[in-house]
């Protein structure tokens, strides 16, 4: 049976493994030559906070962006075509060229047919989405140690952790039932995309919840000093102590600004500071990075084994030939 | 005898209609049965049914021993090559007898690092055979094998079955809508129209108790009265019946044994015959 996963399947897989070999080498070569760079400009002290080091931090970043916008549709697109490629044609194949009467008519009963191939080609996902994690956790702090860690950014965040082996688990169980209720691969295929964007944005918005956001009040600034926080929502609290959705008019006077000018809504804020005025920002710290992560995972393996379970129900109850 | 494959009161439900109602039929070791009927009848579902694809509603199926099915379009792993599609066989399958589907397929011509998809229509069927064979089964469900052959394939095909019956204590059970593929071949007939089993028995018997009446049309009715008749038609002056039981004793009248094909068709035209045997009459 494990033979026969893989001699169906041996295409998906050895892509898979080829193009996260090829995403290795370019992420090795990428961080061996910014090491490189590093040795050969750093300025004694550097990196830090001297001026001198902003050349070398610029140059960095401009590194860092190259590769990066090779692969910042990878949250996405990834799940995706795992879904599509992997998930789809499992069953959707099978019954579009009608091999499930070959297969599930042999000695070796449907269920463990299913329970082979979903436990195989389930634990390649994952298996394949950690490396994926794990090359891009090694990968990122040559360029961001110190800046940013992979919590604010959704999809770096998606990225690294466990979140891209529960992406690639979900996408591929959803692509799973697909086939088994289209019982054809490509309404399925199309089925898996639609399905792992509009869950990827539903859990974006629910990751809100995922814990009770931390609250901060600002006097002074509006913007949170920790570019790596989530942000949830925000505030003004009244000198009284009371949460406002906006300011009373009265308290200050605010004009529209024109053109790319920020000056009148700066004049307006340091006036409602300077009336006492406080910023409440609601946000989720860094620090809950591995909450988050387990969180949606978590979510994610559940959807995968209800979808697993719905898929294997449609092939045992054995409706329709 | 114990029968290898029995159903009773079998019923399948399609969404909400029936596609099998109430089928109960028991097949005797060693026989080569031929499963007939119209497109639609429900020859495919029982078939499924037998070799517990589909899950009845109602009733229950009983094979004994290991069974072996081909479905329609013989569906393979067109990717496979056919020593892969062997491979498969194998690992799918305890005491499964690679040997000898090795030596089937070398006898055949097949050359087993061909991909699958490469054969010919006839080569697929042969292979798909040549797995259902090599896991020794003591009945052999067929759907459909003959169909999208041409004529040479059909013949070799039905001779590979043939001569694996005659090796060997196999039963088999298959289906065609082309009657005349059947004649030379099987020694028991099942039709199946609308759902149900509206023939089930031995060939020679069924043909012997059956006769085809020819009269005047005037007496056709007298005649009707006193035999079971299947199926009527009427030339002129002249009518026929196909009735089961004996003959007629007024000399106007002439009669003889219908052919396989005739029979079949008398039955299918009146869906409100049956020719099934008792439960005494099982077996033989």
């Amino acid at each position: 049976m494990i033979w026969l996963t893989w001699r169906q399947h041996r295409p998906q897989i050895l892509l898979t493994a080829a193009f996260l070999a090829a995403l290795g080498l370019l992420l090795l070569g990428s961080a061996v030559e910014a090491r490189l760079y590093l040795a050969e400009h750093a300025p004694p002290g550097c990196p830090g906070a001297a001026t001198a080091c902003g050349d070398l931090a610029v140059g960095l970043a401009e590194r860092y962006d190259a590769v990066y916008s090779v692969f910042g549709w990878m949250p996405l697109v990834l799940p995706a075509l795992i879904g599509a490629f992997w998930g789809a044609p499992l069953l959707g194949r099978e019954y579009e060229r009608g091999t499930h009467r070959l297969a599930w008519t042999q000695s070796v009963p449907p269920w463990r047919w299913l329970a082979v191939k979903l436990a195989v080609l389930g634990g390649a996902v994952v298996a394949g989405g950690l490396v994926l994690s794990l090359m891009v956790s090694l990968w990122r702090p040559v360029f961001r140690d110190g800046i940013d860690s992979a919590f604010g950014n959704i999809g770096v965040f998606n990225m690294v952790g466990v979140a891209p082996a529960a992406w690639w688990l979900y996408a591929f169980a959803l692509g799973t039932l697909a086939g088994a209720v289209f019982r054809r691969t490509l309404p399925a295929m199309a089925l898996v995309v639609a399905g792992v964007a509009a869950t990827m944005f539903a859990l974006f918005a629910l990751s809100d919840h995922y814990a009770e956001p931390v609250r901060a009040e600002l006097t002074g600034a509006v913007v949170l000093d920790d570019p790596d926080a989530r942000l949830v929502r925000a505030a003004w609290v009244e000198p009284s102590g009371a949460e406002v959705a906006g300011p009373a008019a009265a308290a200050c006077p605010r004009r529209v600004d024109t053109g790319r000018s920020g000056r009148n809504t700066d004049a307006w804020h340091a006036c409602l500071f300077a009336e006492g005025y406080r910023f409440a920002v609601y946000y989720h710290p860094p620090a809950r990075f591995w909450r988050f992560q387990w969180t949606e995972a978590a979510i994610l393996l559940t959807a995968s084994v209800a979808f697993g379970g719905l898929a294997a129900r449609r092939v045992l109850r054995r409706a329709g030939g | 005898m114990t029968p290898v494959l029995e159903t009773t009161g079998l019923g399948v439900r399609h969404r909400r209609a029936w596609a099998l109602r109430d089928c109960s039929l028991a097949l005797p070791r060693g026989r080569v049965a031929a499963l007939v009927g119209p497109n639609g009848a429900g020859k495919t579902t029982l078939m499924h049914a037998v070799v517990g694809l589909l899950r009845p509603a109602t009733g229950s199926v009983t094979a004994r021993g290991r069974v072996a099915f081909m479905a329609q379009d013989k569906p393979l792993y067109d990717g496979f090559t056919v020593a892969e599609m062997l491979a498969f066989g194998r690992r799918t399958n305890p005491g499964w007898d690679g040997e000898a589907a090795a030596s089937r397929l070398a006898a055949l011509g097949i050359p087993p690092g061909r991909k699958v998809g490469r054969l010919s229509g006839g080569q697929q069927a042969q292979v798909a055979l040549t797995l259902a064979l090599a896991r020794r089964p003591g009945l052999l469900v067929l759907d459909e094998p003959l169909a999208n052959l041409d004529p040479l394939a059909r013949h070799d095909v039905m001779r590979a079955i043939m001569a694996e019956v005659a090796e060997r204590e196999l039963t088999v059970l298959l289906s065609s809508h082309v009657v005349s593929d059947l004649v030379d071949t099987c020694d028991w007939l099942v039709v199946l129209n609308g759902g149900r089993v509206q023939v089930s028995g031995d060939i020679e018997d069924l043909l012997a108790g059956h006769l085809v009446l020819n009269g005047p049309v005037e007496l056709a009715d007298g005649v009707a009265a006193g035999t079971r008749v299947v199926a009527a038609g009427r030339a002129g002056r002249r009518a026929t019946l196909l009735v089961r039981g004996g003959p007629v004793a007024d000399p106007r009248w002439t009669s003889r044994h219908p052919g396989l094909e005739e029979l079949v068709m008398a039955y299918l035209r009146s869906p409100e015959s049956a020719a099934l045997p008792r439960p005494a009459g099982v077996g033989g």
